[in-house]
């Protein structure tokens, strides 16, 4: 087992590697000169060429990689260019925010999505199966923004209940902070809901036929063990899999509930670098995000092996 | 047949209705006994009804889309009025039952020591450490090398063998009084097979366990068997004492399945590899569904024959029985 985690581990070195090259080089992609845009109204030659002396622009683009890497490391991801502050500190305040709300969209979906894709299970070809497909369906079809929006125009315009924008942090009032993500958190969580049910129902009903839960009911074992103890725990590893993936996907941002909920998280951070041409940022946002996936991607294989015997052995 | 049978199954039926609204007679007209300390043999043909007849008795058939009629008086009750609650009760622990996948049986999630004791935690008023004393105990009593190791292994870690070793411990941690083996060495090795056929046959003498040994091979009948039942096309055609069977068959079929008799073979030619095919059960015949591959058919074979005692503990359900004066 030990060898099987070390094998994974070492993967993650080139992987990285390959990764950092890729973000890297995109920025060199992309098209206008940084210097320029940094000179902003200036157009004098000479104030140009000393701003791409400063930044390392005018030497060859490895010794730029190399250059690049090294700070990154030391976890220096470069300064804002247009807010003039560290990229680590932009990240600093932004992630946590995300954070939040990629947690609890998750726990809704698990919640949301394992109960109910167990359920229809159970009683698949039922009535009830057919109105969680469906519905689920429309959860995975129906557009973040769309849904964002009736949200909003439900609970915060019509009714009340709830702001519809902004952001309070969790330190300050959790209650307040709760009410400010719950809607983003469910419009990202039950995107997800939907295709976590639709892998639980379908690894559900292959353990419920499978021969070890006949033997369960052979043992004269309840019908709740047979399902939530012997089928779940064989079909469950699949789904917490694919949820540590979708927690991953949930990190990077979710760019456009983050804007109509005016979330000031990671999506709204990397679309202002985005349009502001803001290169560190972007840099430093994919990355941090690109790195993230790949260790929850580590983390979802080492717990794969983990809950499986054969491979544990 | 002093001793009044544990187990006694009464024209048992079972139909499947499919997706499509299509029905199958799996199985009908099945009848059978078993007394404790016996041991009952069920043989035929791969899809003749077997596993559904024991999944019938031991109430675990899928619920929807099937029909199950008859009687199956275990212990002097009808299973198939009792509840679910109570057939849960009796279910691995007085009625137990061991299946023809050894590799797949096993939750590869849980230990094996845990599946044995969560059997025995379930019918039992003992705590966890109790149990897997029992657990071990069981485990060395079905010849499981190094039983207190072995407890803490995984499914995977076991051959096929070892796994229906710890099937068979499962099934008889509670001590049942009837234990239904559905082709368990089937999937087997040869040497295997007759591993557990004699632990088989050892632990049912240590035990009383009254067994229903289904096979589609008459050499393991012939070896562990006290009676017979004999299935084809869903029904029981023929049930006798083993000797009785072998020596005189009193069903064409199995006299198929027993191979050529010398009297027949001046008669009609051997039967040994039985011609034609099983009939289609969702459109089974009207008449004797041996017709179509029988060599003694004739007219009147057109309607149904009951199973009808013959005397000497026998039952075939042919209209040309007794067999022998056909031969004389
Ligand atoms: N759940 C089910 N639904 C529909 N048909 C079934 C089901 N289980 C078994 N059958 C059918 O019943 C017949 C008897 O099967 P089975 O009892 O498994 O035969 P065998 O004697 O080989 O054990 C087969 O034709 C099989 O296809
Ligand atoms: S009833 Fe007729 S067809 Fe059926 S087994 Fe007997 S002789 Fe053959
Ligand atoms: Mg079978």
């Amino acid at each position: 087992m030990l060898q099987l985690i070390g094998k994974r581990l070492a993967q993650l070195v080139p992987t990285l590697f390959f990764v950092s090259v890729l973000i890297f080089s995109l920025q060199h992609l992309m098209p206008g000169d940084p210097a320029l845009v940094m000179a902003g109204e200036e157009r004098d030659p000479v104030v140009i060429e000393q701003i791409r002396k400063q930044y390392g622009l005018d030497q060859p683009i490895p010794v730029q990689y190399a250059m690049w890497i090294g700070k990154v490391l030391a976890g220096d991801l470069g300064e804002s260019m247009r807010l003039k502050v560290p990229v680590s500190e932009l990240v600093a305040q932004k992630l946590p925010v995300t954070i939040q709300l990629a947690v609890m969209a998750m726990l809704i979906a698990l919640v949301l999505g394992v109960a109910t894709g167990v359920l229809s299970a159970v009683k698949r070809n039922s009535a009830w199966d057919w109105v969680v497909n469906v519905v689920g369906l429309a959860g995975i079809s129906t557009p973040n923004f769309w849904l964002g929006i009736m949200m909003i125009l439900l609970f915060a315009v019509h009714l009340g209940w709830l702001p519809a924008s902004g952001y309070v942090s969790p330190f300050e009032d959790l209650q307040r902070s709760l009410a400010t993500t719950i809607m983003p958190a469910f419009v990202l969580g039950t995107a997800i809901a939907g295709v976590i049910m639709r892998h639980t129902r379908s690894a559900m009903i292959q353990a419920l036929d499978s021969d070890y839960v006949r033997t369960a009911r052979a043992k004269g074992l309840s019908e709740r063990t047979v399902v939530w103890k012997h089928a779940m725990r064989n079909a469950l590893t699949p789904v917490i899999t694919l949820g540590a993936l979708e927690f991953g996907t949930l990190l990077s941002g979710a760019v456009l509930t983050e804007q109509i909920f005016s979330i000031p998280g990671f999506g709204k951070l990397i679309v202002d670098a985005v349009f502001n041409r803001d290169y560190a940022v972007v840099q430093g946002v994919v990355l941090v995000t690109a790195t993230t996936y790949i260790v929850l991607n580590l983390l979802a294989d080492i717990g794969y092996i983990l809950a499986n015997p054969r491979l544990r052995s | 047949m002093s001793e009044a049978p544990i187990l006694s199954v009464e024209d048992l039926a079972v139909g499947f209705t499919g997706p499509d609204g299509r029905r199958t007679r799996a199985v009908d007209g099945v009848s059978f006994s078993v007394a404790p300390g016996r041991t009952l043999g069920i043989v035929g043909e791969s899809g003749c009804g077997k596993s559904v007849t024991s999944l019938a008795v031991m109430g675990l058939l899928p619920r929807t889309g099937t029909s199950v009629t008859g009687r199956v008086l275990f212990d002097g009750r009808d299973l198939l009025t009792e509840s679910e609650r109570t057939l849960r009760d009796l279910r691995g622990d007085r009625l137990a039952m061991i299946f023809q996948e050894p590799m797949t049986s096993l939750n590869p999630s849980y230990t094996i020591g845990d599946q044995i004791v969560e059997a025995i935690v379930r019918h039992r008023a003992v705590g966890k450490r109790e149990a897997a004393e029992r657990a071990v105990e069981m485990l060395a009593r079905v010849r499981i090398p190094e039983p207190a190791r072995r407890f803490h292994d995984y499914p995977h870690r076991l051959s096929g063998g070892m796994r229906q070793r710890v099937m068979i411990a499962m099934a008889l941690a509670c001590e049942p009084r009837l234990l239904i083996a559905d082709e368990p060495t089937t999937a087997l090795d040869v040497t295997i097979q007759a591993q557990i056929l004699d632990l088989m046959r050892a632990l049912r003498e240590e035990t009383g366990t009254a067994v229903v040994l289904i096979t589609h091979d008459l050499g393991v009948v012939a070896e562990v068997c006290d009676d017979v039942a004999v299935m084809y096309a869903g029904q029981v055609v023929e049930r006798a004492p083993v000797e009785e069977l072998f020596r005189f068959p009193q069903h064409p079929y199995t006299v198929g399945l027993l191979g050529s008799l010398p009297r027949f073979d001046r008669a009609r030619g051997r039967l040994a590899a039985i011609e034609g095919t099983v009939p289609d059960m969702s459109r089974p015949p009207a008449g004797c569904r041996f017709a179509a591959r029988c060599p003694f058919r004739i007219t009147r074979c057109e309607t149904m024959p009951d199973l009808v005692e013959i005397g000497g503990d026998r039952a075939t359900r042919c209209w040309r029985a007794p067999l022998e004066e056909l031969a004389a």
